[in-house]
């Protein structure tokens, strides 16, 4: 464990703040950025990279989620089912990281990453929201109010198994790598299951409290947790988040979608890296 | 088009939003106060004492945010009759858990 001095603690922060506002302004969380930066310029062990960023991947979506309440962007119901999928896969994750290699989980997740960009940017035009309001969005589906169309956005669920799946591997990918897994979920919501990407990214950004809770759990209990430097990474993040939303409100969701693909190409170049070694 | 956005909506859900809301604020707060305390307190005397109580409460109080807002909606799910999502968070709270037991495992380094 590092010795936490007054100026690793205010670098970590500012690491921190950085990585939340481009997570805040993406839905990913931050933890994608947050975890390369402390493993690879800090030098921190993975696992202890990872935890650190599994505690601040809860407090972003704690702070965001409460932020977000009464605008019906959350869609609860989605949420909490696919939960069930993403603290299972969380959990096993969590032990799973214990054990493995991960050289080959992170190519894996290279080609993942990578493959979901392609698809954000093959789908840039396609709107599945249903403008009538009227139309029944069913148990699962949701309706809210968008300020850019000035109306109601109506959108039903489709594929249910196959977000069920994605919230698993996202879980899974979360607890092992130690990002929120809204990089897997939210295109996959958004692109097949018909969920218009800012209720797909609000949704995803409620879940990945619990998903997170259930890895970091067992980071801490094994001891890689170091409590000082979370400290700083978290408070970091929850200054950085909170810059990151007030830009996100504003900005158009044509653009994020350009932005987050490029995001996950990056991501997947990084992967790619350090799996290769 | 109308613009009315609570006309149709679900009438469970503005209560357990606000609940759930009320929730995460609270928790976020607390174990923000508890980290930042901790952590200046850690930089002046060291990662000891009163320093290191105040970065774990905070830890363990940023780590039950998440099933406290799970046991609030167990708790809403369940007021209103609506079984199967009661009984699908009631799952989403036993693998939380879990999730607590495999840690004191590896804690005790069994």
């Amino acid at each position: 464990m590092p010795v936490v001095t007054a100026v690793l603690a205010l670098e970590i922060f500012l690491t921190g703040a950085a990585s939340g506002s481009l997570g805040a302004l993406l839905g990913l969380g931050g933890g994608v950025f947050l975890v390369p930066l402390l493993n690879l310029v800090f030098g921190f062990p993975f696992t202890v990279a990872a935890a650190i960023s599994l505690t601040t991947v809860i407090a972003t979506s704690s702070s965001v989620s409460a932020g977000r309440t009464g605008q019906q962007l959350i869609n609860l119901k989605l949420g909490m089912l696919l939960e069930v999928a993403t603290a299972a896969g969380s959990f096993l994750g969590g032990i799973t990281a214990q054990f493995v290699a991960q050289s080959l989980l992170q190519k894996l997740f290279g080609v993942v990453a990578a493959g979901v960009a392609v698809v954000m940017m093959t789908r840039l035009q396609r709107r599945n929201v249903i403008l009538d309001p009227n139309v029944d969005p069913g148990v699962l589906g949701g309706r809210f109010y968008e300020a850019e169309s000035r109306a109601v956005v109506t959108y039903q669920v489709k594929r249910l198994p196959l977000a069920v799946v994605a919230s698993f591997l996202a879980g899974n990918v979360s607890s092992l790598l130690g990002i929120g897994g809204g990089i897997i979920k939210v295109p996959i919501l958004n692109a097949w299951c018909g969920i218009p990407l800012r209720a797909a990214a609000a949704t995803s950004a409620f879940m990945i409290g619990v998903t997170a809770t259930a890895g970091a759990v067992i980071y801490y209990g094994r001891g890689q947790l170091e409590p000082a430097l979370a400290a700083a990474a978290v408070l970091g993040v929850q200054v950085g988040s909170w810059g990151g939303m007030r830009f996100g409100a504003s900005a158009s969701a044509k653009w994020l979608k350009v932005l987050m693909a490029a995001v996950l190409f990056i991501v997947a170049a990084m992967m790619f890296m350090r799996g290769g070694r | 088009m109308s613009t009315d956005r609570d006309s149709a909506a679900d009438p469970r859900a503005p209560s357990l939003e606000h609940a759930i809301g009320f929730v995460l604020r609270a928790g976020v707060l607390a174990s923000s106060a508890c980290l930042a305390a901790g952590l200046v307190l850690s930089l002046v005397v060291g990662e000891q004492g009163a320093a290191l109580f105040l970065l774990h409460a905070g830890v363990i109080l940023l780590l039950i945010t998440p099933v406290a807002r799970v046991i609030v909606s167990i708790a809403q799910f369940a007021s209103v009759r609506d079984w199967t999502f009661t009984g699908l968070t009631v799952i989403v709270l036993i693998e939380l858990m879990a999730s607590a037991v495999a840690a004191l495992l590896f804690n005790k380094r069994l």
